[in-house]
């Protein structure tokens, strides 16, 4: 699979920040976006690549946090890096709490910004990977009857095929071929992989 | 008490009567003595009984003296002597004897009552003084009562007055320097970010000077734009044109010393003016010439605050300069200036106070400047400072 192009977006209300911000992420060969407020970022078309988000805490209309709960609610995963004039420390907190990737004071020397802005899109590239492993997965297990449900919930609770077909009152072979056909559909290259791919599942359902 | 107050009463009432039987019974002795040589001198003695009784007894023991009288001159004196019979040539006399004895006893009663009353309208009237004058030194003292308290009342509202005041000015400096830090950080921001891009595309192995000369600047405008922030800040101090008017400077330091006399006497500190008459007017603003005057007045009294061992005494000065301006002084006797700090007086947010906020006298110094004049202090140490500020005298050179 290529490496998609990260992109790096910069929301800041005045101009002069937003174009010295947007230089310096240029010129160390990073695409850069900018915004002058969070609702042009939210009408924006966003490529679907490695990205994180710069953004000025304090803005007039959407300020930044409030930017950060409606991405979060939205289910926008983007790694977010706050920047203040004021650096405050209940609204810092806030924001971490919310999962902020870093939080920097103004004026941000251009060297800590820079860190912070590929450890972002390291972390979001890391992530964007398992979420798309896990898609796959939601993918592949969903493709599976009710009936190859039931089978896989019993192999994957350590039961064998007896005593599985025992429990859904079947016979034997027929567990077997429905197994078979799990293993096909869900790609698993052992009962091992299965059961771990079927834990990530359940693990990413509980969150 | 009512009983034990009766009884004397009831007493003095019998002695009454007593006295006018006595006074009468006396006047009998003495004239059947004295009857002996005289003949009959019993129209001597009887009214003077009757007088002496009404007078002393009052109304009703004289009429008592006066019956008795009559009885005992009927019996023993009009002939026939001991005997109850009057002669028909006796009548006349015996009735004018009787008509001159009550008359005597009424016109004497009637005097005897109109002193009493008049000596109970002037114990009345004591009496009455007496309360009146009771009742105003209770509300004297009320009133001075009412009047500490209020004295009290009004120095707590002056101390709250004046912390409040203190507040206030912290609070929108507070707010000012929040204010200013973010509108010069923004552009300070944006000098970082640009002057950061601007090494970075410099330190490319070919550098891309197109990149690098436009972040360079970027910082530029961006440096432009925190000092233009500055000088907006500052002619907001200024207020840039004044509301000027023709000012007596002399009314304006009455003013003022008005304004801090509450908080120079809680600071046992005595306020006096030596203001030249007849000074030129100068053209001001007097709210803002007010202000730098209390200030230099605050600063002075707080200078004074750890002096015990003398009298604490602020002066504050107005005299002609020159022909054409006014020069104004506040001297104060506090414990001066060090020498090494005298250069810093004046800058922004320098204090040597834990609760000063440095603002006082740059923003002192620049409304004078604003005004044409000059703002200075001279000081030496433990024998206080003096601060002076000139201002040009408004039709220009007097002659």
């Amino acid at each position: 699979m290529k490496e998609l192009e990260p992109i790096v977006f910069v929301i800041d209300d005045d101009r002069m920040v937003r174009e010295g911000l947007q230089s310096l992420i240029k010129s160390v060969g990073l695409r850069v976006e900018t915004f002058a407020s969070a609702q042009d970022f939210l009408v924006a078309k966003r490529p679907d690549t490695p990205a994180c988000l710069i953004l000025d805490v304090r803005m007039p209309g959407l300020n930044g946090l409030e930017l950060q709960r409606k991405l979060s609610e939205a289910n926008a995963h983007i790694p977010i890096i706050f920047i203040t004039g004021h650096g405050d420390i209940p609204m810092s907190v806030r924001a971490m709490k919310e999962g902020a990737q870093e939080f920097l004071t103004k004026p941000v020397r251009g060297q800590d910004l820079l860190d912070a802005v590929q450890k972002a899109i390291a972390d979001d590239r890391v992530l964007r990977k398992e979420r798309a492993e896990l898609s796959e997965i939601r993918a592949r297990f969903d493709s599976l009857t009710p009936r190859e449900k039931e089978v896989l919930d019993l192999v994957v609770a350590g039961l064998l095929n007896k005593q599985i077909a025992d429990e859904l009152g079947a016979s034997e072979l027929t567990i077997k071929t429905h197994r078979a056909h799990v293993m096909e559909k869900t790609h698993a290259e052992s009962l091992a992989h299965l059961v771990r791919m079927a834990e990530r599942l359940k693990a990413a359902l509980r969150k | 008490m009512p009983a034990t107050h009766a009884a004397p009463s009831n007493w003095r009432t019998l002695t009454r009567y007593a006295f006018a039987i006595a006074m009468v019974a006396l006047a009998l002795f003495l004239s059947l003595v004295l009857g002996v040589s005289f003949g009959n001198p019993f129209w001597l003695f009887f009214p003077v009984a009757v007088i002496a009784s009404t007078w002393f007894g009052g109304k009703g023991p004289g009429w008592v003296a006066v019956g008795f009288s009559t009885l005992v001159v009927l019996y023993y004196f009009i002939p026939p002597a001991r005997s109850w019979n009057v002669k028909p040539r006796d009548i006349p006399f015996f009735l004018t004897f009787v008509a001159c004895q009550v008359v005597a006893s009424s016109l004497i009663a009637w005097r005897r009552e109109t002193e009493d009353s008049l000596r109970r309208a002037r114990d009345e009237l004591e009496v009455r003084v007496a309360e009146r004058t009771a009742e105003l030194t209770s509300a004297n003292e009320a009133l001075l009562n009412q009047i500490a308290v209020q004295r009290r009342t009004e120095e707590a509202l002056q101390i709250a007055r004046t912390e409040l005041a203190r507040v206030a000015r912290i609070t929108t400096i507070g707010e000012l320097t929040a204010s200013i830090a973010h509108e010069v950080n923004q552009p300070l921001a944006a000098v970082v970010a640009n002057a950061d891009a601007c090494v970075a595309w410099l330190s490319h192995q070919t550098p891309n000077l197109v990149e690098a000369r436009a972040a360079a600047e970027r910082t530029t405008q961006g440096a432009t734009r925190a000092s233009e922030v500055i000088v907006r800040i500052r002619s907001l101090i200024n207020k840039a044109t004044p509301e000027k008017a023709q000012v007596q400077i002399n009314e304006v330091i009455r003013e003022t010393a008005a304004l801090a006399e509450g908080q120079a006497s809680r600071n046992a500190v005595s306020l006096t003016m030596e203001l030249q008459p007849d000074l030129p007017v100068v053209l001001g603003d007097r709210i803002q010439l007010q202000q730098v005057i209390l200030n230099l007045v605050m600063n002075g009294i707080e200078a004074m605050t750890s002096i015990t061992d003398q009298r604490k005494q602020l002066v504050i000065t107005s005299r002609l300069e020159s022909a054409e301006q006014v020069l104004v002084s506040v001297l104060d006797g506090g414990i001066g200036i060090r020498a090494d700090l005298m250069p810093r007086l004046f800058e922004p947010f320098f204090t040597t106070r834990s609760q000063g906020m440095g603002m006082g006298l740059p923003i002192s110094r620049s409304i004078i400047e604003s005004h044409g004049g000059k703002l200075w202090a001279e000081s030496k140490a433990s024998q206080g400072s003096i601060f002076q500020f000139t201002l040009p005298c408004a039709g220009g050179p007097v002659a």
